[in-house]
């Protein structure tokens, strides 16, 4: 009976993974088709990953896009999860509020927000470019940290460090070794989202950034318009080849550790 | 309260670490600024061949740096902001350039520094945007026609009027330019597409509405596409589209309306604060050789607006054809006139849902 | 009684202190902008009107929120429909497939959305893949013209936003205390009513969160309205574009985006009130 419902669930779970799946498949079965159309198959080639490859500003502007997700994951990281403890324990005035205003990025459509962020880092005089850049971001990439933080600690047994308070564990000390290990994983995953954000988002980047800094999406988007060329979908194929690649790897890696403990357990 | 304060010195330890990191990226850049002499040139993409910029670079030792942007507004946005500085070279349609010249965000052209000027097509010059010349060089004229599938559609298409016939139900594909949309209804009136008369607008609103029924989509990026993959058999494509459409299906018919043609010049002008204006200067200069203009405009599927290049064209087509001294180019209206086209055209699309 | 100060007040320094600068700061610009006129050609000039308001009432851009409404609604409850279950499910596995689904909801993000939209013009395109199958098939003698449809812009919502309900639910989900699911069954209560009476209100906010930040979103994707509907279903999103763009009538934008942000806000508000918790669970 149980292993019945197990198996039911698992169908469901692995169809609406290959709904997820189905059309990133297409695409990474295109970026092989010799025509430059969708409509025809005109057979195998790998001419596409040539041009991509000769492409020398499609590297600078990958290079440019990972240094600015990891720039504002981070900053994203360290405010997003300090404000959600601070929200879950501190006593301070318009917390509601505050927590509410810091979420608002990802709710207003972003044309309207790339446009103020541009009209307000004008007026502060910043200059366009890589600052301006991960300051945007970095205001988007906070409400994913935040609410996922935030909602991980709202389950937490607040016991834990009471106990290991008393037992005389100074605040430093409980944070690095209670609470820290607690959020650590709503931490990644939330940066996880917060950097796939940042590596896609268009709209904002191309109000904030400056003269000489392309990112990889803008420039995607500003070729797309030009006709969708396969180089675009080899460049999706290999990021995600890449990305799966070095899951399966990690994951392998974690499986070999997992044995190791089971036979401790 | 000491342990407030250890706290106290993570917090802005952290914070420290991630200013430095800004400022650090931000420092960077500037210390590539001084090693040579660069050429930031803002446009959309795709608009050079890279042999082009790459014996440009050559040539002169200026790096030219590339910069894009994806709809004219936004290149005026960041222009302003910039006021005039930051871009050494913008390359924009006609309409916006009106804008940024009235702001005051061009500079004028000093041509002596452009011995090639004179191979621009004067067709092409004494436009609205800058009716003496003194601001800006063409870089590509485009002119939306209509292209349509002969065996898909069983009558003869001759103009704009033919898009309302009641046989093409649901296979029209149109461009998303609000203006050309509403222009070329007027245009089918017997109007002008700068129409000003707000009666005249919300008449050109109803006959759109009655276009409707026959749309299969409205896009503005790879109009084309639809073409090929059978989507709609009719489709109202800019010129680099029509290009485009007819290289991978030559079969396909190209109309140019006999109601009359609307088109637009794309053009480059150099911002009023440019860090580099002398590298501008020559910049526009190298493309406006004759053989370079020719693979500039073979590129980017545009008619050229070189009078030299158009021999050495390796599409012919893109020489200026005679009926072009027709057309009509869409302008900046009043607000209120404005007001009524963006009305009409949310009517339009919310009627073909 | 309240304690005004505790240790952790100064770890919500760094949240206030970028939130104020850098999110109410732009906010304010915008809400100014809204009341800003809008100037010929280019730009705003900074004279008071109420008039971008006025305009948001006349009844095509009206008609275009509550389409817009539809749409959104119609699309977080198919949503709903598709990932709680999903999200359940999920929830009930063991650590390690958890981990290995999580990561493979969020790898597509990592593929450019627009990219993936693109996928979805491969598989319904006239001469598209599913056309293919259904030809070969014998089940139908025409190719179907799927794309530019309003089902089509339903699919792409479901496609782009679908992930965002699976982590609310599953967070909500996965946090419940399974015993009292048993404790229910102990009690004589069947699978159904266990679920009805517990689990079901258990992840209650997960999915009503779920809901909003699937319904907000669908208001201003408006790039699946043009890619995959054709532009033919106009969103409050595209008409914001559009302002932006092309209409260049910025103060018409910006108050367009605050009556957005005024929609929101009473949305979350009600939210609030119906579920009783403060937060949004799992992800925005």
């Amino acid at each position: 009976m149980r292993k019945h419902k197990v198996r039911l669930s698992g169908i469901y779970l692995g169809l609406v993974l290959l709904f997820i799946y189905l059309p990133i498949g297409f695409v990474a079965v295109y970026s092989f088709n010799e025509s430059s159309s969708t409509a025809v198959w005109k057979g195998f080639s790998l001419k596409w990953y040539q041009a991509l490859f000769q492409d020398a500003s499609m590297a600078e502007a990958l290079k440019n896009s990972l240094l600015l997700g990891v720039i504002s994951c981070l900053a994203a990281a360290v405010i997003g999860t300090m404000g959600a403890m601070g929200l879950i324990k501190a006593n301070a005035r318009a917390k509601g509020v505050m927590e509410y205003i810091a979420t608002l990025p990802i709710m207003i459509p972003e044309i309207i927000l790339g446009m103020v962020f541009m009209a307000f880092f004008a007026v502060l005089r910043l200059p366009f470019g890589m600052a301006t850049l991960a300051l945007a971001h970095t205001a988007f990439c906070v409400p994913y940290i935040l609410t996922m933080v935030k909602a991980r600690l709202a389950g937490m047994d607040p016991a834990l460090e009471e106990a290991a308070m008393d037992l005389g564990a100074s605040p430093a000390r409980t944070f690095f070794d209670i609470t820290l290990p607690l959020v650590t994983p709503a931490v990644l995953s939330g940066s996880l989202l917060a950097f796939a954000m940042s590596l896609d988002d268009v709209v904002i980047s191309i109000f904030v950034n400056g003269p000489k800094i392309n990112t990889l999406p803008v420039k995607v988007y500003t070729q797309m318009k030009f006709g969708v060329t396969p180089e675009i979908n080899a460049l999706c194929t290999i990021m995600l080849a890449i990305t799966l690649l070095a899951l399966a790897g990690y994951s392998l890696i974690r499986r070999v550790r997992v044995f190791d403990k089971k036979k401790e357990v | 309260m000491e342990m407030r304060r250890k706290w106290m010195g993570i917090t802005l330890t952290v914070c420290l670490a991630a200013s430095c990191l800004l400022s650090g990226c931000g420092g960077k850049e500037k210390g590539e600024l001084e090693d040579s002499r660069e050429l930031v040139l803002y446009t959309w993409d795709s608009m050079f061949p890279q042999e082009v910029l790459d014996s440009f670079e050559e040539e002169t030792g200026i790096q030219v740096i590339y910069s894009n942007f994806d709809t004219d507004e936004t290149m005026l946005e960041k222009l302003a902001q910039a006021d005039g500085g930051d871009y050494d070279l913008v390359i924009a349609d006609d309409y916006i350039i009106e804008s940024v010249i009235e702001e005051g965000l061009a500079q004028k052209l000093d041509k002596s520094k452009i011995k090639n000027f004179e191979n621009i097509n004067p067709l092409y010059q004494g436009q609205f945007y800058d009716e003496n010349d003194e601001y800006t060089v063409p870089y590509g004229a485009g002119i939306p026609l209509i292209v349509y599938d002969p065996e898909a559609v069983d009558f003869e298409i001759k103009g704009y009027e033919d898009l309302w016939n009641e046989n093409l139900k649901d296979s029209v594909a149109l461009t998303a330019n609000y203006r050309v949309i509403n222009g070329i209804t007027l245009l089918s009136m017997g109007k002008s597409m700068n129409e000003e008369d707000a009666s005249v607008i919300e008449e050109a609103g109803e006959k759109l509405k009655a276009l409707a029924p026959n749309v299969r989509m409205i896009q503005d990026d790879n109009t084309q596409n639809a073409l090929l993959n059978g989507e709609a058999s009719v489709a109202f494509l800019y010129t680099s589209q029509v290009t485009k459409v007819l290289s991978e299906n030559p079969d396909l018919k190209v109309v140019y309306p006999e109601e009359g043609l609307g088109f637009g010049i794309m053009a480059g002008f150099v911002p009023s604060n440019a860090p580099d204006a002398d590298a501008a200067h020559q910049f526009l200069d190298y493309i406006l050789q004759p053989e370079t203009g020719a693979k500039c405009f073979d590129e980017i599927g545009y008619y050229s607006t070189n009078a030299k290049s158009d021999e050495f064209l390796e599409n012919s087509d893109l020489a200026v054809p005679d009926s072009v001294s027709k057309g009509e180019i869409i302008q900046n209206v009043s607000e209120e006139a404005d007001a009524a086209y963006n009305k009409n055209w949310t009517e339009f699309r919310a009627a073909c849902d | 009684m309240r304690r005004k100060w505790n240790r952790w007040t100064f770890t919500l320094a760094p949240l206030y202190v970028f939130t104020l600068l850098f999110v109410v700061g732009p906010l304010l610009y915008m809400v100014a902008i809204s009341f800003a006129s809008n100037k010929e050609g280019y730009g705003v000039i900074w004279r008071f009107t109420a008039e971008n308001y006025k305009k948001i009432f006349d009844p095509v851009y009206l008609e275009t929120f509550r389409q817009s409404l539809k749409l959104a609604f119609t699309s977080a409850l198919s949503i709903m429909l598709l990932g709680y279950p999903f999200g359940y499910f999920m929830a009930r596995l063991n650590s390690r497939w958890k981990n290995r689904l999580m990561l493979l909801l969020l790898i597509p993000f990592w593929v450019n959305s627009l990219i993936r939209l693109y996928g979805w013009i491969i598989i319904l395109q006239t001469k598209g893949a599913l056309n293919g199958v259904l030809l070969n098939l014998g089940l139908i003698e025409e190719p179907l013209k799927m794309l530019y449809s309003y089902p089509a812009v339903l699919l792409g919502m479901i496609y782009t936003l679908l992930p965002f309900m699976i982590l609310s639910v599953y967070s909500s989900a996965e946090k419940m205390d399974w015993s009292l699911v048993e404790a229910a069954r102990d009690l004589g209560a069947n699978e159904i009513q266990a679920f009805c009476s517990v689990t079901f209100k258990m992840t209650l906010p997960g999915l009503l969160s779920g809901m909003i930040l699937t319904f907000i979103p669908s208001m201003g994707l408006f790039f699946i309205a043009d890619i995959l509907g054709g532009n033919k279903i106009v969103l409050v999103g595209s008409l914001i574009q559009d302002q932006m763009t092309r209409g260049s009538n910025w103060p018409f934008a910006a108050a367009l985006a605050v009556a957005l942000t005024i929609l929101t806000t009473l949305i979350i508000y009600l939210y609030r009130r119906i579920t009783h918790v403060s937060e949004l669970e799992g992800l925005y």
